[in-house]
């Protein structure tokens, strides 16, 4: 079997004692939720920490909980099958629920976590490989070499954020609750990424993400997430679309908003397409038109990297289709959107 | 034996069956459902050492010098091998031994095994074998086939006759192709391409040796070959082989892809002989990928004539065979290219000309439907080609050409039994073709393809004349009935199929019967599970010893009746005087009867091919005794939009001759036809332009999940073969073949174009649907 | 190296295995629970599939030092847990799989079967894409999935007391699936006479 690096798993009960002891092993530590992430790049030998820091029984990360505002709480620990059935994240936070339950195959939703699959690491073909592959390779510059082989004489590392519910949370404009030496911050989760493939988070690793927090959605609220793969399980995206449109009490969006993934390394915000969604009707021509003007502005604006497995040119093409999908999937109050 | 003494396919007690036929349970299911049934990495052994090997990381390198000092250092290691401690070469082909267990002196594709280390534990041994230090002096690599055919330096393999990198060359020509083309009303002629994929059983390859105090070695191994491994491994380790061992344990799948010796085999044996301890070598995934033997990448080159009613003439093909960097079963590939082609239509004139060449990746070798698989993708899409271009619907062209029963093919095979017409009428009213095909909305098709296949070839691999599968029956005073075979049951169910010819042979139930099988001190010799040989041979050979301990049986019992041994049936393990039905007796009392008048009760039998195959070098190789036949008809979605493939259903129709277990018939009918709607939309086993294979990992070489796999309704056709056991032919191969290029046909029918080159991944399609479109624009 | 305390398959276990083990390597090379199996080495196979606390879960993934606490079920347990409710030979689904010939070389079943249970439990009558969507981690290479398919089916048909749906191939033969039904008592020791 594949080995696993040596390291001892220290099992803290509260935040507290995990950042006591994340901060007593000076850089040697590192979190473990899920472990569906960590483990098999552990055992690709991309991280060997002395020590793993196991979540699991950390009570104040588990729970999901809706506040007297309405605001949504994920504890960080939340399976991504426990988002994926939540009845009240399925109606309120549809685009959440749907891309939680995209993600990978039924055992590793009931392990992975949601604060897990927000810091998932990003993904390369030439970097999530063992590490005789690696070094047959001569090593690329997110781990133990300096070349990159998506672009050539690429000189920053662009391995690809395949985090299915970035996207639907950022649409959702999810703020995020971290915990670290200095006490605890929240951020909005959009200003969480930086475009760097080797670490994509403008937070260490030795913060800890603790919650997930979501504002209500409005009463014609509207999501889906859209994804694109080769298998109807188990894949990770080779693109990822989250919608969300808000509607007014006549039926028209009032607001709107579209985030990618799995094309370099940050989730993807789409720029602009409020400006052609608003205003509109779904079900109405104006609408119509409005989806092919958003479809043609993400192709423009999404440009896959031969970075992930699979033809970029084809995930190229597939940018407009599964845009214009997943905004007829929400329109629709249905989805998810995948070739199922 | 059984070629000699044909038994007939009829029931041995009277006209009906009580076991073949009727729904069974398998022998082994219960403890496989269980957790009970052990495999080989369930073995653990007292003291065990745990093996693992250093691997190239040059696609083509020559050794200059290996230190193992530092691993052998290592605390916790007990042993460090290189290539020069096993240095005498193997292959599974007598003819083309080229595999050595680790490099001696050259490398040949990154993956390649160069040392091994047993050490107390996995982790140890990994450790160690980082701890090695290997110079190469790097060549350059050979990648593409088409530069193999071009190049001969640098050799891949430097010391064979030849100095080039052509592993095997076959062209044979039967009739006059080219004297057709004149005359035929179509000619069709299109290049073809098959993109490697590999067999993905989900048992890793693994293996643990032994080296007892009494100087015996004894291996388990997951492999479906174990005769061929004993012989290689008595050779390879200089032992001799009454010394040697060799178990099959409980096996994980195999599909070809543990039909070669591998390197573990030898290094875990030379290991437990050095270290004096139980030595275990698990392969990870990773290096499951590296082992390969899967299916060989073709580039192919076909020309089919035919007359205006659709009868064809000729059939002319050219085919470029990349396999890898070592021989394997290529010589074999190679012939079975062309040979077996020839089925189920009638070629009246047929050429063919296949060239293997070595490259610097993993080796291929036999995969599911071995060497033929391509070579049917090709042929049948050109089949509906020609049926397009003449009018013809695509199921009566292959009615009008069929080959016929009790015949001969144009390349010298003897045709018995022949269901395929009966194989087309099924899926074509199963599937409402007359009705559906060609007349359903744009983007929803149907395609339909047929296909043969051996069950077993005359080719015993090593030149001998002794049995190919030879059974032992060992009868017990308690009723239990025990049966010895070679045979390697690697999921197939050949154990039980055992078990079940044997109790309708001895009128028993299969529970009263044991099967011990493939561990070579203690079975006869069965060459192995592949070319689809098992049920054939080795269900012969247990009829054949169940037919002798029947006859000693009957005997004793009327004897003992005073009546005639024809007047007693044994059904169910009931012993009945048919005179005297109120007269019975168990099995029980009729064996001892038996043991009376015979003395200890036990039974040979064993099965050899009769003579086969055209009077031509390589005439045997794809000679078999009885050819299984196939009919597919797959019903496919195509987004125009995004390209996707959907194959929502495929009908198949499979002729095997008679169903022993029609659920075990049907689950074999089923798994390869999802094995190759596999390859048609998903898997594809490719190197990158280092030569490093593109994903070798169950994430990203990527298997049909539950939701992929295509809806399918299997159909048995009983043909009832004169030389099977009971009538019965192969089920595990042949319905793989025809499921290509059904779905390439039905692609066709759904949005017009026509794939030439798998896997069909979506942006194929994309691109075709774009160079339709302009060309259907000019004739509108 | 370090001892976890595991409750497994219903036993409290003191177990010494290295820390970086996963529960797969504690469960085969510490516990002899072989039945659990290795494919894949990370994730991507589902052959280790064991049951926390009644959810499917990957034991190659899953290190021990986060399971003290928690009900572990591996193959192994499930005829003994079947026995002790009552039941007669081994569990239904198990049964069920023989009898439709969803085991070929069986190494995928462990963990396909443990998946079944953990649906059959939230939904004794799936439909067929329910089951297809349960399974979906679970990769079977050998019976292109239609047998395990009709082996669920047959369960939940024989729970809900309806005629067990059969495959078109049995239809036209007129075929009994398994003739020997799970009261033929094939998985009971049986008694007789002397040798």
């Amino acid at each position: 079997m594949l080995r696993m690096p040596p390291f001892t798993v220290l099992n803290p009960s509260t935040v507290d004692e995990a950042m006591e002891q994340m901060l007593a092993a000076a850089g040697e530590a590192r979190w473990l939720a899920g472990g569906t992430d960590i483990n098999p790049n552990l055992k690709h030998r991309l991280l060997e920490p002395q020590a793993l820091i196991a979540l699991e029984g950390v009570g104040e990360l588990r729970g999901v909980s809706v506040n007297e505002k309405g605001w949504l709480r994920l504890g960080a620990m939340t399976t991504l099958t426990e988002v994926a059935e939540h009845a009240q994240i399925q109606a309120q936070w549809p685009a959440l629920a749907q891309a939680a339950s995209l993600v990978s195959g039924p055992q590793l939703r009931n392990m992975g976590t949601i604060g897990g699959n927000v810091m998932l690491d990003t993904r390369c073909q030439w970097y999530n490989q063992t590490h005789f592959w690696r070094k047959s390779l001569g090593y690329c510059m997110k781990k133990d070499g300096t070349e990159c082989h998506v672009i050539k004489g690429g000189s920053k590392c662009v391995a690809a954020a395949s985090n299915d519910t970035a996207p639907a949370l950022m649409t959702l404009d999810a703020e995020i609750e971290i915990a670290s030496g200095d006490g605890r911050a929240r951020m909005p989760l959009a200003e969480l990424w930086q475009a760097d493939g080797i670490w994509n988070r403008k937070l260490s690793p030795q913060e800890l993400l603790v919650a997930i927090h979501l504002p209500p959605t409005a009463a014609k609220h509207h999501g889906a997430y859209g994804k694109l793969r080769d298998r109807g399980s188990i894949d990770f995206p080779l693109f990822g679309i989250a919608v969300r449109l808000d509607l007014d009490d006549a039926g028209k969006i009032a607001h709107a908003a579209l985030c990618a993934v799995a094309l370099q390394a940050r989730p993807w915000p789409l720029k602009k397409v409020a400006d052609a969604l608003c205003g509109t009707t779904p079900g109405e021509q104006d609408f119509l038109d409005a989806v092919e003007q958003v479809a043609a502005l993400a192709a423009k604006q999404c440009r896959p990297m031969p970075n992930i497995p699979g033809d970029h040119e084809y995930r190229h093409a597939m940018v407009p289709v599964y845009t214009k999908r997943t905004l007829f999937a929400a329109a629709a109050k249905a989805g998810p959107v995948h070739h199922l | 034996m059984a070629a000699r003494d044909q038994h007939g396919p009829g029931a041995p007690w009277g006209k009906d069956f009580h076991v073949v036929g009727h729904a069974q349970r398998k022998v082994d299911a219960m403890a496989k459902a269980t957790g009970e049934a052990v495999y080989t990495d369930d073995i653990q052994l007292p003291g065990m050492l745990h093996a693992k090997m250093l691997r190239s990381p040059h696609a083509h390198a020559r050794i200059v010098s290996i230190d193992t000092s530092k691993a052998e250092a290592l605390p916790g290691v007990h042993a460090v091998l290189v290539g020069s401690e096993l240095p005498i070469k193997y292959g599974v082909i007598p003819w083309t031994p080229d595999e050595t267990a680790l490099a001696v002196d050259k490398v040949r594709f990154i993956g390649d095994e160069v040392a091994a280390v047993a050490a107390v534990d996995e982790d140890t041994a990994q450790a160690a074998v980082e701890l090695i230090e290997v110079e190469y002096e790097i060549l350059d690599a050979i990648l593409d086939p088409e530069q193999a055919l071009v190049t001969p330096e640098p050799a891949i393999h430097e010391d064979r006759k030849r100095r080039d990198n052509i592993s095997k060359h076959v062209d044979l020509s039967f009739g006059d192709v080219d004297a057709q083309v004149a005359e035929a009303a179509v000619v069709i002629e299109e290049d073809y391409e098959f993109s490697s994929n590999t067999h993905t059983a989900i048992e890793p390859h693994c293996a643990v040796a032994q080296l007892g105090a009494d100087g015996r070695l004894t291996l388990w191994s997951a492999t479906q070959i174990t005769h061929y491994v004993h012989r290689a491994i008595a050779r390879v380790l200089e032992l001799h082989p009454a010394r040697v061992r060799v178990v099959q344990p409980c096996l994980g799948g195999a599909f070809g892809g543990k039909s070669d010796p591998f390197s573990l085999e030898f290094v875990v044996s030379k290991l437990a002989m050095k270290t004096g301890r139980p030595v275990k070598m698990l392969w990870t995934r990773e290096e499951v990928f590296y082992a390969h033997r899967g299916r060989h990448a073709m580039k192919m080159h076909y020309r089919t004539t035919a007359t205006a009613n659709g009868m064809i003439t000729g059939v002319d093909a050219k085919l470029l065979i990349d396999g890898g960097s070592y021989s394997s079963f290529g010589l074999v590939t190679t012939y079975y290219s062309g040979q077996l082609l020839t089925g189920p239509y009638d070629f009246p004139n047929y050429r063919f000309d296949s060239t293997r060449v070595f490259t610097n990746k993993p080796p291929c070798g036999p995969k599911r439907g071995h060497g033929s698989v391509q070579p049917r993708f090709a042929f049948e899409v050109q089949l509906d080609e020609v049926a397009h271009r003449l009018g013809i619907d695509p199921i009566e062209i292959r009615r009008r050409n069929f080959l016929g029963d009790h015949t001969t093919t144009v390349n010298g095979q003897r045709i018995t039994s022949n269901g395929f017409l009966e194989c087309l009428d099924a899926v074509e009213k199963a599937s409402g073709w007359k009705e559906r095909h060609g007349k359903m909305p744009f983007g929803r098709g149907l395609g339909v393809a047929g296909s043969m296949y051996i069950s077993g070839t005359n080719y015993p691999i090593y030149p001998n004349k002794m049995p190919q599968a030879g059974i032992q029956i060992k009868v017990d005073r308690s009723g239990l009935v025990t049966v010895f075979t070679g045979g390697n049951d690697i999921g197939q169910g050949s154990n039980s199929m055992v078990a079940y010819l044997v109790a309708e042979e001895l009128g028993i139930r299969p529970r009263d019967v044991r099967v011990v099988a493939a561990d070579t001190d203690l079975c006869p010799v069965d060459l192995g599970a592949y070319s689809s040989r098992v049920t054939f041979m080795v269900g012969n050979a247990a009829i054949d010893a169940a037919r002798k301990l029947r006859k000693q049986i009957t005997e004793s019992v009327a004897s003992h009746w005073a009546t005639a041994p024809s007047e007693v049936r044994m059904i169910n393990g009931v012993v009945i005087d048919l005179q005297d039905p109120d007269r019975t007796m168990s099995q029980r009392e009729a064996f001892h009867l038996a043991e009376e008048a015979h003395d200890t009760l036990g039974s040979t039998g064993s099965y050899n091919t009769p003579t086969l195959g055209g009077d031509y070098r390589g005439g045997s190789i794809g000679a078999s005794p009885a050819y299984s036949f196939t009919a597919h008809i797959a019903e496919v979605e195509v987004d125009p939009e995004t390209g996707r493939i959907t194959v929502d259903k495929v009908w198949v129709a499979h002729d095997c001759g008679r169903a022993l277990n029609p659920t075990i018939v049907a689950g074999q009918i089923e798994g390869s036809t999802y094995m190759g709607a596999g390859e048609v939309v998903l898997e594809e086993h490719t190197m990158n332009r280092f030569g490093l294979h593109q994903g070798p990992s169950l994430l990203d070489y990527r298997i049909p999940t539950s939701l992929d796999t295509p809806d399918i309704e299997a159909h048995m056709v009983e043909s009832i073969d004169p030389e099977g056991p009971y009538g019965a032919k192969e089920a595990g191969e042949g319905p793989l073949h025809s499921t290509i290029p059904a779905i390439a046909n039905a692609v066709h029918d759904a949005v017009g174009i026509r794939l030439r080159t798998l896997p069909f991944h979506p942006s194929k399609v994309l691109r075709a649907l774009a160079e339709q479109k302009p060309a259907q624009e000019v004739q509108a | 190296m370090r001892v976890f305390r595991l409750q497994v398959n219903g036993d409290p276990l003191d177990v010494a295995a290295p820390e970086h083990w996963s529960l797969l390597e504690v469960l085969r090379y510490r516990l002899g629970l072989t039945g659990s199996k290795q494919g894949c080495d990370k994730g991507d196979c589902g052959a280790c599939t064991v049951l926390i606390d009644g959810t499917p879960t990957l034991a190659c993934l899953a290190l021990p030092a986060t399971l003290e606490g928690k009900d572990i079920t591996t193959i192994e347990g499930l005829r003994p847990l079947h026995q002790k409710a009552g039941g007669q030979g081994v569990d239904p689904v198990q049964d069920a799989f023989d009898r439709c010939g969803a085991l070929q070389c069986g190494f995928c079943q462990p963990g396909m079967i443990l998946s079944t249970k953990a649906l059959l439990s939230d939904n004794p009558d799936p439909s067929r894409r329910e089951i297809q969507d349960a399974l979906a981690g679970n990769l079977c290479r050998c019976t292109g999935y239609t047998q395990i398919f009709q082996a669920v089916e047959l369960v939940a048909d024989e729970v809900a007391g309806r005629e067990p749906r059969k495959p078109a191939w049995a239809q036209a033969r007129e075929q009994e699936i398994a003739a020997a039904s799970p009261k033929e008592e094939p998985f009971q020791p049986e008694h007789g006479g002397q040798a």
